[in-house]
């Protein structure tokens, strides 16, 4: 259990590849620094996966170019998968609050009574207004975010489409977050358009087919 | 917006200064002083879609404000603008001649002064 021993040992094992391979562990851990730093959510999120996509070399490179104890590669796989799983929770967890941060988000509540009461129905989320004239709606984590250039634009049946469409995503990612964390470790990106689809048909139910396309055709592809 | 080095010499009027909706959005506040997204969008005929991103980008810049009012159950954002048309052109005009006078020095200003003895 001298892993200290087994560091050593493997640079013997790796002979000339092992400045290679820590050359990629350095990458890795200096991309998840990156990451955590950048303000740019969609750049965080792209340097967050480079690191895992490096990290992930750097262990299985030790793994195939090593000849002999394999008990680092263990060790080196597990941290990787626990500190992943930390990250990506945490960002998951945390990602709504910073939203709220960054676009200096207030309670929909506030300012139109009725949207909250509305989603409350639905699933337990909180509906937060931002300031902008551009029309648009997403959930993050628990929250689901509307600008106010979305409320002048849609009647109140029209809105009502557009939060239970989003009401369904915040269903959809609290029953699935680690099949969504699976996906994202393995690079792979759940099927989008399918999603949309049900969240829709989620929607026509809840407020009507009438809605829920005059809503679309007002804002087309501005709720996500 | 107003940045020297976005400035277009060849356009016309206020595009010199402002790319074409700005432009459109700005007069239309100037000659109406209050406006709705909705009167706005009517006014300058430019869709919601093109308008919404540059108000966005006039209220950042400090050109215009706006407050939200809630009637009836909607919700409205109402524009006004920051500075009047003069105050706009006077501060255009200061920029200007601030960054002919940094480059020229005192040639810029003896040509200042021949022009206004021309006119």
């Amino acid at each position: 259990m001298n892993i200290l021993g087994e560091i050593s040992c493997y640079g013997q094992c790796l002979k000339s590849w092992a400045l290679f391979v820590s050359l990629f562990f350095v990458m890795s851990i200096a991309l998840i620094t990156a990451s955590l730093m950048l303000k740019d959510p969609k750049k965080r999120l792209q340097t967050f996966v480079f690191a895992q996509a490096t990290g992930l070399f750097a262990v299985a490179a030790t793994f195939y170019l090593m000849n002999c104890s394999e008990m680092l590669s263990l060790y080196l796989y597990f941290a990787y998968v626990a500190i992943s799983t930390i990250l990506i929770f945490g960002t998951l967890r945390y990602y709504d609050r910073l939203m709220i941060k960054r676009l200096e988000a207030k309670p929909a509540g506030s300012i139109l009574k009725w949207t909250q009461e509305f989603v409350d129905k639905l699933t337990s989320a909180r509906v937060y207004y931002f300031d902008s004239a551009v029309p648009k709606a997403f959930a993050a984590g628990r929250s689901i975010f509307i600008s106010i250039g979305l409320l002048e634009l849609l009647d109140e049946d029209e809105l009502k489409a557009v939060l239970a469409h989003e009401a369904w995503h915040i269903r959809h990612n609290s029953g699935m977050p680690f099949l969504s964390q699976l996906a994202l470790m393995a690079f792979s990106s759940s099927s989008e358009p399918e999603l949309e689809d049900q969240a829709d048909r989620f929607a026509a139910k809840i407020a009507g087919n009438t809605a829920l396309y005059s809503a679309r055709n007002k804002v087309d592809k501005v709720f996500i | 917006m107003v940045k020297l080095d976005q400035i277009n010499i060849s356009n016309d009027g206020l595009t010199k200064f402002f790319s074409p909706i700005e432009a459109a959005i700005l007069r239309a506040l100037w000659s109406e002083g209050e406006m709705t997204t909705s009167e706005l969008t009517g006014k300058t005929n430019i869709p919601l879609t093109s308008v919404a991103g540059t108000l966005d980008r006039l209220v950042k810049a400090g050109y215009t404000t706006r407050r939200t009012e809630s009637i009836n159950g909607r919700v409205r954002y109402v524009y006004e603008p920051v500075l009047s048309e003069e105050e706009a052109a006077s501060e255009i005009t200061t920029k200007i001649l601030d960054s002919l006078v940094q480059a020229f020095g005192p040639l810029a200003v003896e040509n200042f002064s021949k022009y206004s003895d021309k006119k």
